[in-house]
């Protein structure tokens, strides 16, 4: 359904390309995609470009609507696409800038096991995973928390699992904002939304969501790797999920109450998916409220997922967690709004950035930052498809200047996912897998052919594209060597 | 009387494009539509039914909420619905029986998880002498 972008696209060197202002009247600013000679043909052949350009027509956007080289095609933005607008100049902030899986995101893990030992041993251990883990469509976790236990966590993000003995303060300093994003309101989330999430912190979900043990391959930066806890050789595991159904119906409620606001604040959108209010507005500081309370609950949701995956490889290896080495690297949200300062022309801004899949990107010495990545830079998580790789990069100043403080969240899908399952007709993907040394275990039928390898863009580009853009340094590659699926 | 719905690709998601004679049965089509996305709607047996009625600005916004509440019947009380009839159906309202049976695992292999029901390239418009309709679902 997708047609080719027909509109001005100048290349502006070998890692961007710009959709110049001057070629639609309601663009307030430039788009700007990041990409390379090896990606771009195939991004200009879908509808993701015409979304980045939607996205510069917002009400306060500044700079210009990016994309990070693992653009695809979204609903309103397009995935891959970063938009910051100035919150004291009317910017707006828009649910569809975020997307219905608020904080959905990656949390790495790091251990003492040494990868050579841990695959002659990988199928017993993904099939110990697979059974110790909540995957699967509709499938809740171990935990349920009742009403008041939930405005806490909703409230408070790690920091109640803290005071819950289910987190410790190292899991909390290792965790974007602390795992908690200040101004979160549990009242402006709906009890429908309570509902959807309330047994469901602490699993995993379907799609694209996953688990994965992977080897670290490569490491291209020693000193940044050893700050990071990653050594060539050693074991890693990766986590990706998100808020649940609580932020998917967090989104769609307030989807809902924007509907009108358009035509209140006389904005003319060119997708009703890119409904936003201002900042600055009843709806909008009610919407970012209920938001930030839903990316809690997403940092609550992978951290009791972690707990779980430590006792699992507890009891597999008959060893404490504490002597596996098993320690966390940091976990990074890519679907979320934040209120960041930022130069603009010289001038510190207030700024909302929206990032729906993307990551935020931190450089050395940035205040947010933990002490222990003060002088290195915020690790950035990268997760590949399941049979290629996963990368650990570190954030740069280019990225401050450029992106406001933001990288790729992946590789992007090229196939849809009806596309993977013909594909995959007549194949068995977990043989496929196997035959790469990969074991990998699903719930649904679908889950490993609509997940396939080829269903995504080589992620060897898009990295190499992200860097050599500079928005972020490689630090390490990993390798895949076991993952669960929904 | 003729209702027709079907899918078609959306790069991270999936679409369900659909047509009928009147809008309740375009309503019914994509409603149902949602429903197989979910779970193959043969193996779902009417044993009962549950009555939703929605209210929206216009006919579009009156689909994407009269699909949520199929996706929220599983969601929040793990009812996978087998049929739907609408009863009656306006611009900007309407009203619905969702038939259907709660989850059994033995019997009810879940397909996808559809996070949410989009605005995005939404169209709910008459042609000819009967309706179309284009949805995409946040899977």
């Amino acid at each position: 359904m997708a047609k080719g972008f027909e509109g001005t696209v100048e290349q502006v060197d070998g890692n961007r390309w710009r959709i110049p202002r001057a070629s639609w009247p309601a663009m307030r600013v430039d788009g700007l995609i990041y990409s390379s000679e090896a990606l771009i043909s195939e991004v200009l052949s879908g509808g993701a470009p015409a979304q980045v350009a939607n996205v510069a027509t917002l009400p306060g956007i500044v700079g210009a609507s990016l994309a990070m080289p693992d653009i695809h095609w979204g609903y309103g933005f397009c995935i891959g696409g970063v938009a910051a607008t100035d919150v004291d100049s009317g910017g707006v902030v828009s649910p569809g800038g975020v997307g219905y899986d608020i904080n959905c995101g990656v949390r790495l893990l790091r251990t003492d096991l040494d990868a050579a030992d841990v695959r002659r041993r990988i199928e017993p251990l993904i099939s110990q995973l697979f059974d110790d883990m909540p995957v699967g469509v509709g499938v809740g976790g171990p935990f349920t928390f009742d009403r008041k236990e939930m405005r806490r966590l909703l409230g408070e993000g790690v920091g109640y699992l803290v005071s819950r003995g289910l987190a410790d303060a190292a899991d909390r300093e290792a965790t974007e904002s602390g795992g908690c994003l200040n101004g979160a309101d549990p009242r402006a989330v709906s009890d429908q939304a309570c509902r959807r999430g309330a047994s469901q912190c602490g699993s995993l979900g379907a799609g694209n969501h996953f688990i994965e043990v992977q080897e670290v391959a490569d490491v291209y930066d020693a000193a940044v790797a050893e700050a990071f806890g990653l050594a060539a050789g050693a074991v890693t595991v990766m986590i990706h999920s998100g808020s649940r159904g609580l932020g998917h119906q967090v989104c769609g409620d307030y989807l809902k109450v924007l509907r009108s606001a358009p035509g209140e604040y006389g904005f003319d959108l060119p997708d009703r998916q890119l409904v936003c209010a201002p900042v600055e507005s009843p709806p909008g500081r009610q919407y970012l409220s209920a938001m930030r309370a839903a990316a809690n609950f997403a940092w609550c949701n992978r951290q009791l997922l972690a707990n779980q995956v430590r006792a699992s490889l507890s009891r597999f290896f008959g060893l404490s967690a504490e002597s596996l080495g098993l320690r966390q690297v940091y976990d990074v949200a890519h679907n979320i709004a934040k209120i960041e300062r930022h130069e603009v022309s010289g001038r510190p801004r207030r700024l909302c950035v929206h990032r729906k899949g993307a990551t935020r990107a931190f450089a050395p010495g940035h205040r947010e930052l933990p002490d222990r990545y003060r002088k290195t830079g915020q690790p950035v998580l990268i997760p590949g498809d399941m049979g290629t790789a996963s990368y650990v990069l570190v954030g740069t100043e280019t990225a401050m200047r450029e992106t406001f403080g933001s990288a790729c969240h992946g590789a992007g899908r090229v196939l849809s996912r009806k596309a993977a399952i013909r594909s995959a007709q007549g194949r068995r993907i977990d043989k496929e897998l196997a035959s790469r040394g990969i074991v990998a275990r699903a719930r649904g039928r679908t889950g490993l052919a609509e997940e396939q390898p080829d269903a995504y863009k080589d992620i060897e580009a898009v990295v190499a594209c992200v860097a050599a853009a500079g928005l972020a340094r490689k630090v390490a590659r990993m390798r895949p060597l076991g993952v669960i699926k929904g | 009387m003729a209702k027709h719905c079907e899918t078609f690709d959306h790069t991270a998601d999936v679409g369900l494009r659909a047509e009928a004679d009147s809008l309740a049965e375009l309503l019914e089509a994509l409603a149902e539509g949602l429903a197989d996305v979910l779970c193959d709607r043969s193996r779902v047996a009417p044993a009962r039914s549950r009555t939703v009625a929605v209210r929206a600005e216009d006919v579009e916004a009156l689909a994407v909420d009269l699909l949520s509440e199929v996706l929220l019947a599983f969601e929040m009380d793990r009812f996978l619905v087998g049929r739907v009839t609408v009863t009656s159906a306006t611009a900007t309202a309407a009203e619905a029986e969702l038939a259907g049976e709660p989850h059994d695992p033995a019997r009810h292999e879940l397909r996808t998880e559809v996070k949410a029901v989009t605005y995005h390239q939404l169209q709910i418009a008459p042609r000819g002498r009967g309706w179309i309709g284009r949805v995409i679902l946040d899977l």
